[in-house]
């Protein structure tokens, strides 16, 4: 319990805690942003979506270790997991919804093992570090992370004010169509699988792009980031705010990772140890995700009417 | 002038020849009708025509082999069709689902959602502007804003109808559109059909109401097991006794 005396230096011992709880929900709302897209607008039921995660953010960093100036890296790290949306969406977004999902988690994984045993290119489970962040030179170490907030968080901004542009568009109504019924924009002369494929492409792009920003806040990336619960970290985001709310998965990554950190506090009133502190918080994320299928599907801002799952 | 040519069509599901050779021919600006008793294949001839089925056969329309085109490309040629039980999409509003129809959108285009938006905003009012007319012709213009799974059995017909309309097609194939419409609508949607008909458009029906369909066609085929029995005019078919049998059941 921390008392009222000191409370100015109380809140100077917090503020970082409480910029690395905004970094962090910064990073996860854009990775989540990208799958909202895909399964909450288009209904494509993707697990496989840390993969360009680790696309994303190993291109940028390997590239940049071999000589590469950080903004083309940055470029081609996002460009690359993009691609890689369009390669897997080639063969996959024929499949029917429950085959895709399979695939899309096993894509994840080769994804994962290939990065753990090329040593020769990615260093395995060694991992990547002493790659140049952005403005390095330029910004005091102790402020960096400051920086870094600023700069999240107007990428964040810029990510969802363009989505949200997108899905009010006649572009965005052909998704919603095909998220519900893809004979019927089919009948209407639309090319459903190219549709799919933008929106698998884009929302792999944005995770890519998360990814990159991961590795500039940790400054260090291994096979080990990139386990399938990160994906499921995102559907955790995405089904608590709301799917096919853009707004909602931004609270839902606030609320996750506030959630995540503030177990550290927990501490003190339940006695767990440490590591059963983090079965313990897997516990209660289980029974949150049970209560909302049960009470309130749609998530916190989710609208009942466009509930992709209920039929 | 011929619009739509089916040459010897088969499809085949296992053992059940749902289709078994059939081929028909449609004049352009005609009402064609499609009878027949249930099974008799009408609906897979239609999923055939408008490319969700793929079978053996030729299928030319406007000119163009479509029988291997998949079914958005055979859309875009200006062919459109409803189905039996109406799709319409109760996750957006009625609005919303007529705004789907109209070819051509360039707000469609991912890149044009910023590089064309002027272009892009005076084609969502035009198109809505139109979308509204068709919906206070079908007396559905205060559901605009309702989520279309709110909507009741006959609204959602009519949903269905004002889609393929908005789409302002060559050919409108309809698969049992007097089916839960009452008898006041059913008689103004003949009318509409009529209009349409008088502007150059081509129907091709399916319908279970005889009364409605001999009214409205100019010509009828009969289906039964996958074939054609018989085509002709309404009056034709009226008295035609193979027609009979195959409706009340054959020999006894």
């Amino acid at each position: 319990m921390m008392g009222l005396t000191g409370s100015a230096g109380c809140f100077d011992a917090i503020l970082p805690y409480i910029v690395t709880i905004l970094l962090i929900s910064s990073i996860y709302a854009i990775f989540a942003l990208g799958l909202n897209l895909e399964w909450g607008f288009t209904g494509l039921l993707n697990f496989g979506h840390v993969a360009f995660f680790a696309i994303g953010a190993y291109t940028t960093v390997l590239l940049n270790l071999w000589g590469c100036p950080l903004v083309l890296s940055i470029i081609a790290g996002v460009a690359l997991a993009g691609f890689f949306g369009f390669l897997l969406g080639i063969p996959t977004l024929r499949l029917r919804v429950d085959y895709l999902a399979i695939v899309t988690i096993g894509f994840s994984e080769v994804l994962r093992f290939i990065l753990l045993n090329e040593e020769w290119l990615t260093r395995g489970p060694f991992g990547v570090y002493g790659f140049e962040r952005p403005f390095q030179d330029v910004i005091p170490y102790q402020h960096y992370n400051t920086f870094l907030l600023i700069l999240y968080v107007a990428i964040l901004v810029a990510i969802y004010a363009s989505l949200e542009r997108l899905m009010h568009s006649p572009w965005g109504r052909v998704l919603k169509s095909i998220r519900e019924d893809e004979s019927v924009p089919s009948a209407l002369g639309k090319n459903v699988f190219w549709y799919k494929i933008q929106s698998l492409m884009l929302g792999s792009a944005i995770a890519g792009l998360a990814g990159v920003l991961l590795a500039f806040y940790l400054q260090y990336v291994s096979p080990a980031t990139f386990k399938p619960i990160e994906t499921f970290h995102a559907w955790i985001i995405i089904i608590l705010g709301g799917t096919a709310s853009n707004r909602g998965t931004i609270v839902g990554a606030l609320i996750l990772w506030t959630f995540f950190s503030g177990t550290k506090f927990i501490s003190r009133l339940v006695p767990l140890e440490s590591h059963q502190m983090g079965a313990f918080r897997m516990i209660v994320i289980g029974l949150l995700l049970m209560l909302l299928m049960m009470y309130k599907p749609e998530g916190i801002f989710g609208k009942k009417e466009e509930l992709a799952l209920s039929d | 002038m011929e619009i739509l040519s089916v040459k010897n069509v088969k499809k085949h599901f296992g053992g059940v020849k749902a289709v078994d050779g059939c081929s028909i021919r449609i004049e352009t600006g005609t009402v064609m009708g499609l009878i027949g008793p249930n099974g008799a294949g009408k609906t897979t001839l239609f999923n055939l025509i408008s490319g969700f089925e793929k079978g053996s056969g030729e299928i030319t329309f406007k000119g163009m082999r479509t029988d291997k085109l998949p079914p958005f490309k055979i859309a875009r040629c200006g062919m459109v069709r409803t189905f039996q039980i109406p799709r319409a999409l109760s996750k957006m509003t009625v609005l919303e689902n007529l705004l789907l129809a109209p070819k051509t959108q360039h707000g469609e285009r991912i890149w044009n959602v910023w590089l064309r938006r002027k272009s892009v905003q005076m084609q969502e009012n035009t198109i809505k502007e139109k979308s509204r007319e068709i919906l206070e012709f079908f007396e559905i213009s205060h559901l605009e804003d309702e989520y279309a799974g709110a909507l009741s059995g006959g609204q959602k017909k009519l949903l269905e109808m004002a889609r393929a309309i908005a789409i302002d097609p060559s050919l409108m194939m309809l698969d049992e559109p007097f089916a839960g419409v009452n008898p006041t609508l059913a008689r103004k949607i003949t009318g509409y059909i009529d209009e349409l008909r008088e502007g150059g458009m081509t129907f091709f029906i399916i319908e279970h109401d005889i009364p409605a369909i001999t009214k409205i066609s100019d010509k009828i085929t009969v289906m039964s097991e996958g074939k054609v029995l018989t085509e002709g005019t309404p009056d034709e078919i009226r008295s035609n006794p193979d027609v009979l049998n195959v409706y009340l059941g054959g020999e006894g």
